[in-house]
């Protein structure tokens, strides 16, 4: 007769949950390949805090000490991020940057919009870049290391390393994807008096348009619908080749009538992270001629 | 889990076994982390900026008024008055959005001046709140009384 734990074991919802579990672990901390797709992202990244920040941080926009200080720790932590010296650090360095911008500057001294969301996911973005072997690739770090290789006559190190800080990215999107559309999941949001409320006082003031009531319901229903979709599809190979075009175009559209700063961006950029690392650097490989070459010869 | 854990990450020579799983509950951590925040708002109601809560676009357009104007003709017949007109001011000025009910109230008594002693205007307005519209205005009453 089996011992309790042996019948436990035999059961097949639980071999079925083990597999799942080793099949989990093994995509968020056992698995690696290419630096490339997290190399992208980190100079992504670099631009995206220029592209929000630089204008306001320049020298002369705040000369009080700790604006100084501010604006020299973001541009030197940025101009790392950048270049790729000591990257992960200087993603550490970038995303510690962005938090205190968000929490100090935003939330303490009411530095707007500086407590936004696309504030945050910047500089998680960076923390979670800074997990990944970002300094790997096109980056001066790696200048370096083939110089050093070269000088003491061994192969440059790999373009590879373990890739759990792109699977946390992805698990970040998922989860903002969900509870934004968790949010939006009641009547004042589907019966698209949300959306008619931020299209009058965006595009139409206080007059109301003769249609706008169905069709808000309609963008409505279809915004929450594609953010689950987007929540769980994502991770998925079988199933993102259908969200990804719909994603793109969802940020594109809020990009382009909401004033979201670089959140769309961002996003967009981070959907970079849910694919297989090793997938984008062959794609990398074939935009520079290496893969033709090699199936020629 | 754990056994799982130990099993996948066990697989590396053992120098890195402590890493691994080092990784590992890192990454549950930080998971849990992200997690936290918007379900503390969300789920329970605790609201904290330590803690982001991704209730996106749910402050934007809030305040804002919805509003309609008629006027009452000599013949009595109510008809739609176009309140930038009757104002003389620019469609795309400071009166093209009405973001409170005191704005609404200054607007009413501003169109009631223009038109006159005895003047008849009626106004259905209605004010964006988190739970939807919340009629704020009805056109039962000629505004302009009392």
């Amino acid at each position: 007769m089996p011992v309790p734990a042996d019948a436990i074991a035999d059961w097949p919802g639980w071999r079925l949950m083990h597999a799942i579990a080793a099949r989990f672990v093994d995509w968020a901390v056992c698995s690696e390949g290419s630096s490339r797709s997290s190399a992208l992202i980190r100079i992504g990244l670099a631009m995206l805090f220029w592209s929000r920040w630089a204008g306001e941080l320049l020298l002369y926009m705040d000369q009080s000490p700790v604006g100084l200080f501010l604006a020299v720790n973001f541009f030197v932590a940025t101009v790392l991020l950048f270049v790729g010296y000591h990257s992960r650090v200087a993603a550490v360095w970038t995303g510690a940057v962005g938090l205190t911008m968000y929490y100090y500057f935003g939330f303490q001294l009411g530095r707007e919009p500086w407590t936004h969301h696309h504030a945050y996911l910047l500089a998680v973005a960076a923390l979670l870049i800074a997990l990944t072997p970002c300094g790997r690739s096109y980056s001066l770090d790696r200048y370096l290391s083939v110089m050093r290789a070269e000088r003491t006559g061994v192969a440059p190190p790999a373009e590879r390393g373990n890739l759990w800080g792109l699977r946390l990215i992805v698990l970040q999107l998922s989860v903002l994807y969900f509870f934004s559309a968790f949010d939006k999941s009641s009547y004042a949001f589907l019966s698209g008096a949300r959306i008619e409320a931020i299209f009058l006082w965006y595009y139409a003031g206080s007059d109301y348009p003769a249609g706008l009531a169905w069709l808000a319901t309609i963008v409505s229903v279809a915004v929450v619908a594609l953010e689950y979709c987007l929540a769980f599809g994502l991770p998925f190979a079988a199933t993102r080749r259908y969200l990804l075009l719909p994603g793109l175009a969802f940020h594109a559209i809020i990009y382009l009538t909401l004033p979201v700063y670089t959140f769309s961006a961002t996003m967009v950029l981070l959907y970079l992270a849910y694919f297989d690392a090793d997938a984008v650097d062959k794609v990398i490989a074939r935009l520079q001629g290496i893969g033709l070459k090699e199936e020629i010869s | 889990m754990a056994d799982i854990v130990s099993v996948r990450i066990g697989a590396e020579s053992a120098g890195r076994v402590s890493a691994g799983r080092l990784r590992f509950f890192a990454f549950m951590a930080i998971a849990a982390f992200m997690i936290a925040g918007p379900a503390a708002e969300q789920v329970f109601g605790v609201r904290t900026a330590l803690l982001r809560s991704w209730t996106m676009f749910s402050a934007i357009g809030m305040g804002v008024i919805d509003a309609s104007f008629e006027i009452r003709r000599p013949d009595g017949a109510l008809v739609p008055l176009d309140r930038f007109e009757m104002l003389g001011a620019p469609r795309d000025g400071r009166l093209k959005r009405i973001e409170s009910r005191d704005e609404l109230a200054s607007v009413i008594k501003r169109l009631c001046t223009a038109a006159g002693q005895g003047a008849d205007i009626r106004v259905r307005a209605r004010q964006a709140t988190r739970g939807g519209w919340q009629i704020i205005h009805t056109d039962a009453e000629n505004a302009c009384a009392g």
